[in-house]
This record gives C-alpha cells, structure tokens and sequence, in this order.
C-alpha cells in the first residue's frame, strides 16, 4: 500500500509538470497549427540557461527565471517571426522539418557551449523531502506540482478574461474572421509562441533540481510532450493536464510494479490505446 | 503506363547517371567510398519510405522499426540460432511486412486524422526502441556484433568496402524503380487520390484498406531488406543507430528537402545531404564536439526556407524554364 500511494504522489507530481510542457505546445498547435519538434530542445536550453547562470552566478534554478523567462520568451518570438511566420500555407511536414533543424541546432549548440558529460544543477531545496505517513516526496517535486497548477489556471484566465487571450481563442477558432474582425494573425501566432516557449523556460527550472541534464535529451521530452498533447485533444486546457497526470501515473505505476522494459512500454501503450479508442483526446467538449 | 516506366528507365539522364555510379566510385578512396555507400543507404531508405510517406501522404514514423528488425533480427538469428543470414534477411523482411500490414489496418480501422498516424507511429518507434533495448536476444542496449566479412556470398558477405558499394547501388537502383514502377501503376494513382482526399476515393469505390496494406507492405519490406545490408556493411547492429526513431526521422527529412511524392526527389535528398553531413564530420569532427551538426542545421533550415515545396520541384522549374517542352506533372 505504501509503494501505491508513493507511486501515486511521485506520479501525480511529476505528471502535472508533464502537464504544464504540454499547456506551452498545445496553445501554439491551436493558434498557429505547428507541431514544434525541436519543443525538447527548448526545455534543455532553459535548464542549460539555468545551469550556466549557476556556474556563472551562483544561482538558484528558481532564481534564474528572473533572466531566464525573459530571455526564452524573445528566443521564441523571434524563432517564430524570422522561420516559421514565412513558412506558413506550405506544406504541415515542410514545418515539422524546420523544426527538427531547430531541434539539430539548439542540441549541438548546448553540445558546443556545454560539453556531453551529464551533468546536474544543485539548488537550496534539491535534498529536501516532505514525509506524510507512509510518503516521502521530495520538496522540489511538490514546487513543481503547485507552480505548474497555478500557471496553467493562470493561463486559463488569461485566455476567458483578458484581450490577448480573446484574440488567442479567436485565431484558434477560425484565423480569417479574427483577420477580419481586426485582429493581427501574424502578431498573435508570435506572442503565443513566444509565449509557450516562456512557459517552458518555467517548466525546466521546475523539472531541474536533482535531474541530471544533457544536451541529447530533448528528443525524449518532445516525444512525451507530444503523447500528453495528443491525449489532451491538441488544444483542450484540462485534458491536457489529465493527460499529463496520466502519463506520469504510468510512468511511476509503470516502474514500480513491472519490469525496467515494461513499465517504460507502459505510458506508450496507454497512448496507443487511448489514441485508437477516443480519438478526440480525453475530454468530451472541445471548448476552452 | 508500362511505356511510361520503359522510356524512364531508358531516357539518357538516368543511363547517365547509373554509368556515373558504376564506373566512379570504385576508383574512389575508401572514405570517399564511404561516404558514397552511406549516401546510397540513405537513397533506399528515403525512396522505399516515399511509398508511404510522399505517394500515400502517411507520415510514417514507424520504419525505424522495419529497418532496425532487418537490422536487428538477422544478426540476432545468425548470431543466437546461426541462421544464415539470407534466410534471415527474409524472416525479418516478412515480419516487417506483417507489422507494415498490422498498422495500415489500424490506420484504416480506426480513421486516424494525419496527426494522430506521426504520433502513434512514433509510439511504435519508440516502444520498439525500449523492447530492443530491453531483450538480450536482440542485443539489448550494448547491440551485437557480425562476425568479420570474409566475402563469403553464400553467408551474406560481400568483401565490405566496394562489395557493399554494389550491393547498395543495387538496392537503391530497386528501390527508386519500383517508385517509378508504383508511380506509373493503378497502385499509384490509387495512393495519389487517397493522399489528396480520402473520403472522395471512398466515394468513387477506391478500395482504401488494400491500397494503404499495399504501399506499406512493400515499403516495409524494403526497408527492412535495406536494413539487413546495411547493418551488414557497419559489421556492428547497434541499437541506438538503428532502431532509435532518429534514422527515420532523418529519412524523412532528406525525403522532404528532396521532394514528397516525385519518383527522385527522396533520393535526391539524400544525395544531396548525406554528403554533407557527412563531410562536415570529417572536416570539423575532430574540432569542437556539436560544430558539424550545428552548421548542419543551420543548411537544414536554410534550404527549406528557401525552397519550402522541396529541392527537385525548383530544379524541375529551372529545367523546365531551360526547355518549355518537358512536363511537370505531379
């Protein structure tokens, strides 16, 4: 019972931080239809930022957001205007492409600045733990979990109830009348970009304490990405957070109760499955 | 159509090109000769992976798996049962056609939307990455190693160096005939109208569940014959290169920059890229670690920008620009 309600604390954590790299692709897959590749190697350049403001500054990963959310966000908005804006109309692999020499670039630059070795980026509550009964967690998990909550109901209101959010909805739902209606397509699909990229600067410094980092991962989280975004039904908020929780369930589920090769085949067979049986992604309505 | 397909295959560019290809590079030096054969694998990959990807219009993403059970499985079964490794190369070929068949029918079984089909299709490549991975008799993370080529043909041996030249030069040759094949066959416009719109080819009785098995089979086929030969040549069945979904996400890549859907255009992706890359490793390789695969994508980027239809359509137009009579058809 205790591993249960371990795995279940471990799972839950870390999925809402899955949830939260997931929010940053499925507001730039609804408003601009891209699918970023290189969205993994956008996560590692936010915890390779984070770690060389450390060896640089001696700052704490929760500290560095301070320069390294800004920074992020006008990679982003400057990623989109000069490659992808020109691309848009042709065809949805040619951009998939683009991304993935992005991806080729952000890794081998990280390579080059940083080196291969692994390495990892202390922080002041990196060995703390929380002990409830039977479950220990540890403190930077339990961070991630509530930070990346309030970011995405931040982020929900910001889409109900403010301006950009509305014109964000309205490009989402159909680009030519928000054209019409006066809204700058381009100058949205930008500041959205920007704005998912900004996010994944947040979700690094949450993911990075007490994770070894290197610059060949970003695959991995673009794929995990791309599964939670997937369950979520691309652009739906609260699926996809439920679909994060669920891949990080299984994962945790996954390597506690089957063996190292199963319980990794495990969140892509729940994928799979899911993805066959409800298309639509997880929830019933599509509204946001 | 067969005249179609005869006067290809005998129009002077092509005998042209093929004289090229035979008669150079055996003088070539073994590392330009590497380069060569390298280029020419990825030549086979990108054209088999056409069918699929540019003529049907299904971003696969599951041919890592064919290639790494051509890969993979032989050498497993030569190594572990001591099956010769072309009835091994047959076994895998027909396994990989039968998981080919098991996804088009998911796909047609299940309608899946074109996004849905990358990201299943990577799940696949991924999972068959961790089952590799994870099964000793597979080789696990550490791969497995072939036993010296001594050139013994009857064992699948071709001499290493300029055999397997010979050897790839003819599967890539196969490879883009049968695209040129499929493209001038019923087959192909069967692909074609279901690339362009689905439901209107079921409308006019198009038999969508056969066509899709159809392209897929035989893609999966090939590929996993290529995938047989080309392990063959590296001697070393390693996990990380062929069965991680990294070797097709490259496939696909140089399939687009070529062109999606033209029976050339992949293979004049990889002609043109692999090169390159493979150049800028030799020459910055031994420099900073990352250098060659940064300039790399930097090209990468540059040249879709800068043609985002893909490279042989703009050649095309030139061509056609040059001599008003040649046809552009699509």
């Amino acid at each position: 019972m205790a591993e249960f309600l371990q795995a279940l604390a471990q799972g839950l954590l870390i999925g809402s931080t899955y949830g939260l790299l997931a929010l940053g692709m499925g507001l730039v897959y609804g408003v601009s239809g891209v699918v970023n590749f290189s969205h993994g190697d956008f996560i590692s350049l936010g915890m390779f930022l984070c770690l060389g403001l450390y060896s640089a500054l001696a700052l704490d990963p929760y500290v560095s957001l301070i320069i390294t959310v800004p920074l992020m966000t006008v990679i982003g908005g400057l990623v989109y205007w000069y490659l992808l804006r020109p691309m848009v109309g042709h065809q949805f692999l040619m951009v998939v492409q683009l991304t993935l020499g992005l991806s080729l670039v952000l890794q081998n630059g990280i390579l080059m600045v940083f080196g291969g070795q692994p390495a990892r980026t202390p922080s002041v509550v990196e060995s703390k733990l929380l002990i409830l009964g039977d479950v220990v967690v540890r403190v930077p998990h339990v961070i991630a979990f509530v930070v990346s909550f309030a970011m995405a109901i931040g982020l929900y209101i910001m889409l109900r109830s403010t301006d950009f959010g509305r014109s964000i909805r309205a490009v989402h739902q159909n680009a030519h009348a928000a054209a019409l209606m006066g809204v700058d397509v381009s100058r949205v699909q930008t500041l959205t970009f920007a704005l998912g990229i900004g996010i994944l600067a947040i979700a690094a410094a949450l993911l990075l304490p007490g994770t070894p980092i290197q610059p060949a991962q970003g695959l991995r989280y673009t794929v995990i990405t791309l599964i939670v975004v997937a369950l979520g039904g691309m652009t739906n908020f609260v699926g996809i957070m439920l679909g994060g929780l669920i891949i990080g369930l299984s994962e945790a589920y996954g390597t506690i109760y089957l063996s190292d090769t199963l319980g990794m085949l495990l969140p892509y067979g729940i994928f799979v499955l899911i993805m066959l049986f409800r298309p639509q992604g997880l929830t019933w309505s599509s509204s946001r | 159509m067969r005249q179609e397909f005869y006067k290809t295959l005998m129009s002077p560019v092509w005998l042209v090109v093929l004289l090229l290809a035979v008669v150079v590079p055996p003088l070539l030096p073994s590392y330009y000769l590497h380069i060569v054969i390298l280029s020419l694998v990825y030549v086979a990959l990108a054209s088999a992976w056409n069918i699929v990807g540019g003529m049907a219009g299904q971003i696969s993403l599951a041919h890592s798996l064919f290639i790494g059970t051509g890969a993979m499985l032989s050498t497993a079964l030569l190594l572990k049962l001591g099956i010769n490794m072309w009835l091994g190369l047959v076994i895998s070929a027909v396994i990989s056609g039968v998981m080919g068949a098991m996804i088009a029918w998911i796909d047609f079984r299940f309608r899946l939307g074109h996004l849905s089909f990358v990201l299943i299709t990577l799940a696949f490549a991924e999972m068959g990455t961790v089952i590799v991975e994870g099964w000793d008799f597979l080789g696990g993370a550490s791969g497995l190693l072939l036993p010296q080529d001594k050139g013994d043909f009857l064992a699948f041996q071709f001499g290493g160096g300029i055999g397997a030249f010979w050897v790839m030069l003819v599967l890539a040759i196969v490879s883009i005939l049968i695209n040129v094949a499929i493209l001038n066959a019923p087959l192909g416009y069967y692909l074609r109208t279901i690339r362009d719109n689905e439901n209107a080819a079921r409308a006019i009785g198009v038999n969508i569940l056969r066509y899709k098995v159809a392209a897929m089979v035989i893609s999966a086929m090939l590929s996993s014959v290529i995938g047989t030969a080309y392990v063959r040549y590296l001697t070393f069945a390693d996990p990380y290169l062929l069965v991680s979904p990294i070797i097709i996400i490259e496939v696909v890549l140089f399939a687009t920059v070529g062109g999606l859907g033209r029976a050339y255009g992949p293979a004049f992706g990889a002609l043109l890229l692999v090169p390159l890359g493979e150049i800028l490793r030799g020459k910055l390789g031994g420099t900073l670690p990352g250098l060659h695969y940064f300039i790399y994508g930097v090209v990468v980027i540059a040249v879709i920008l800068m043609t985002p239809r893909g490279l042989l359509p703009l050649f095309e137009k030139w061509f056609s620009r040059a001599r008003p009579k040649a046809a552009t058809t699509k």
